[in-house]
């Protein structure tokens, strides 16, 4: 275990806390549409230009190169001062995206991407799951076919948030049909305002219409720039994906949650509720020392698949505060309408046990790569 | 395992079925979260249902097999607080479509945007409030029933109708909202059963899998714990049956609409998928009556009061 230089961190805590009483913006996050790619780039803009962005990133690509724990005080800060959540449309390329471009991508791809993603550039999506192919994601149908220097894509998407505002999409496709389910896969990077591809945006019971439906009809991409982790080994590349997006994606929201409870505990004046409350306590202190360890654990590489042990801790403890908080204030109380209110964190919170792995998936890698148990037969 | 209706039960439910499906009642159009059906509202009142509870020959049961009926379609109707809760009070005294709301009279209630009347629990006090659709005001909310509150209720007549009626009306308000839970939770489980049945995943239909087998055998009981005991309740209108039946309901919405959503996947949080009709209708209730604690309270008061 490193050890950690406290004086300096709590400097840099006082930093961070400064610039984001300065700078938050004013106006509350739109959840969906051109108005929130406007608003998410914005704000994005605004940390790089003051130097709060892409902190554990290399520097050679607009990183700050700084320590894991200097990103954990800074997401707490970012918490504290109820900053734009990071559960947005910039959420996949600073999560999941960018960091797969870091561990799998070439010098040109890094060196093009990783920059826009940080200075508020360029949004990205992802284009993994298929309307037949959700948790079996092996199974996806999207074609890929080489001509040349040319990738040629043909098929459908689906849940791909924040397709209709985003730049770029990491899509996996199918560029061997005769190849077992696994071997015939690449991960390309796709521009998403290329001929042949339209962007349905579907509206989720929580309000926004930030899933969407991705249909691609010969939608051509030069292989060069495309392909990432190499021909056929997109499996590889998309397991470097979902092991950022299951292990430490989620750090900052982890962090506004855990903050969340504390204020449910402050607020709390029911006695029939405060021990509901104080198990609440228990559980987010729990999520905070799984998640603070694992995520320095991870600061040399991609994670492993511990992640999915937080993963499914937070998205289930996620439900069970939005619930608890409807419970305190009441269905009539201001702090759950809006767009950011209680309301919708609770409806919006359903999709923490299903996105990027179910919670069965999260279950199933727990059993068969954590625990080491034989595999399901399928 | 199930109930079994008498004739005039069973003569009730094969009305009301000729009635929807006179009615044609359809799924909403996608997009739609509030499903408030005033073409039903109408025809039920129409019709004589919303009064069976005050005829003779006829009990609360009945009237609940009508709300639990009711609360399967995918669109709703203020048929509850008529049907369970209005005949407490003579004839006449309270007009429908009824509103129900505790503490203030200015608090956001169910149905309000439609209602004739508004009975405020104040806690030592029973207010009758005749309201003017002109001084509601919508309320902004995503659990699907029309939701409003009054600007004020200066100008409106209110009346008290005593605290004696407190205990009866929150003895009804729980049995009506177990009664609705069971119609909802049913439809609920028989989408979800239908989807899991046609959807395929690793080559075979998720329903196959265990672990998705055994958290809906699980929503499954708990559908048909939810369905008796709010039918005992109806049955003995007991205050204490009726508080537990209302406890049972609000301690298991969470967890059966996570395991309903969970097998629904993504599919399940949009609205192109019906499942939220009757999900965001059972998550409204969670809070009412100050939620599941507080009605496991009144439970546990009236089972020790009764046996010191």
């Amino acid at each position: 275990m490193s050890t950690i230089d406290i004086a300096s961190l709590d400097a840099f805590r006082e930093r961070a806390r400064s610039w984001l009483k300065a700078n938050i913006p004013a106006a509350e996050a739109p959840l969906d549409g051109p108005e929130s790619r406007d608003f998410v780039l914005d704000w994005q803009k605004r940390q790089f230009e003051g130097g709060w962005a892409g902190l554990i990133w290399p520097a050679e690509y607009g990183g700050r190169a700084l320590s894991v724990a200097e990103q954990i005080v800074w997401f707490e800060e970012y918490a504290a001062a109820h900053a734009p959540s990071t559960h947005s449309a910039a959420f996949v390329g600073l999560n999941h995206a960018g960091p797969t471009l870091i561990a799998c991508g070439t010098e040109e791809q890094k060196a093009f991407h990783l920059p826009k993603i940080l200075s508020g550039e360029a949004i990205w999506c992802q284009g993994f799951s298929e309307p037949g192919s959700g948790s079996d994601l092996a199974s996806l149908r999207t074609t890929g076919r080489i001509e040349g220097d040319t990738l040629v894509i043909d098929g459908q998407k689906i849940w791909s948030s924040y397709a209709d505002i985003a730049d770029y999409q990491e899509l996996l496709v199918r560029t061997d049909p005769q190849a077992a389910r696994h071997a015939g896969i690449t991960w390309v990077i796709c521009p998403m305002n290329l001929p042949g591809i339209t962007v349905r945006p579907i509206r989720t019971m929580a309000g926004p219409t930030k899933y969407c439906e991705v249909f691609y009809d010969g939608v051509r991409l030069p292989l060069a720039d495309a392909v990432v982790g190499g021909i056929n080994n997109g499996w590889k590349t998309a397991m470097a994906t979902l092991g950022f997006e299951r292990g430490t994606a989620s750090l900052a929201l982890q962090i506004s949650l855990i903050q969340k409870v504390e204020t449910l505990a402050r607020d709390c004046a029911d006695p029939m509720l405060a021990p509901r409350i104080a198990d609440l306590r228990a559980d987010a202190a729990a999520l905070k020392a799984m998640s603070y360890s694992f995520a320095l654990a991870s600061e040399k590489g991609t994670p492993g698949p511990e992640g999915s042990l937080i993963r499914l801790y937070f998205a289930e403890l996620a439900k069970r505060v939005s619930e608890a908080a409807i419970d305190l204030y009441g269905i009539g109380s201001p702090k759950l309408t809006g767009d950011h209110g209680w309301a919708f964190e609770y409806l919006d919170a359903f999709s923490e046990t299903i996105a990027g792995g179910t919670a069965e998936i999260q279950r199933n890698i727990i059993g068969e790569r954590v625990l080491g148990l034989p595999r399901t037969r399928q | 395992m199930d109930f079994e209706p008498n004739d005039n039960q069973t003569a009730i439910l094969d009305g009301l079925e000729q009635l929807i499906t006179s009615l044609r009642i359809e799924t909403p159009k996608e997009g739609e979260t509030q499903v408030f059906s005033e073409a039903l509202d109408a025809e039920l009142a129409t019709s004589g249902y919303l009064d069976i509870a005050r005829e003779e020959d006829f009990t609360v049961l009945d009237a609940a097999l009508v709300v639990e009926r009711i609360a399967r379609l995918p669109v709703t109707a203020e048929v509850t607080n008529s049907m369970i809760v209005a005949p407490l009070f003579p004839a006449g005294e309270v007009d429908r479509p009824l509103a129900l709301v505790q503490g203030s009279p200015l608090a956001p209630a169910r149905f309000l945007p439609h209602a004739k009347s508004l009975l405020v629990d104040r806690g030592d006090d029973l207010l009758l409030v005749k309201v003017d659709p002109a001084r509601v005001e919508p309320v902004e909310s995503l659990f699907a029933y029309p939701y409003g509150k009054l600007d004020s209720v200066d100008g409106l007549e209110t009346r008290s109708l005593g605290a004696a009626m407190l205990a009866p009306l929150r003895r009804r308000w729980r049995l009506g909202m177990a009664v609705e839970a069971a119609g909802l939770m049913q439809s609920a489980l028989e989408t979800v059963l239908e989807h899991v049945k046609s959807r395929h995943q690793f080559g075979r239909p998720l329903g196959s899998f265990q672990a998705v087998q055994h958290r809906l055998a699980m929503a499954s009981a708990t559908a048909h714990a939810v369905r008796w005991l709010a039918f005992r309740a109806a049955w003995s209108d007991a205050e204490e049956d009726c508080a537990i039946a209302a406890t049972y309901v609000q301690d298991s919405i969470v967890t059966f609409c996570y395991d309903l959503h969970q097998f629904c996947g993504a599919m399940g949080l949009t609205l192109e998928f019906p499942l939220h009709f009757w999900t965001y209708r059972l998550k409204a209730m969670l809070g009412e009556l100050g939620g599941g604690s507080k009605q496991a309270r009144a439970a546990s008061t009236l089972t020790w009061s009764a046996a010191a």
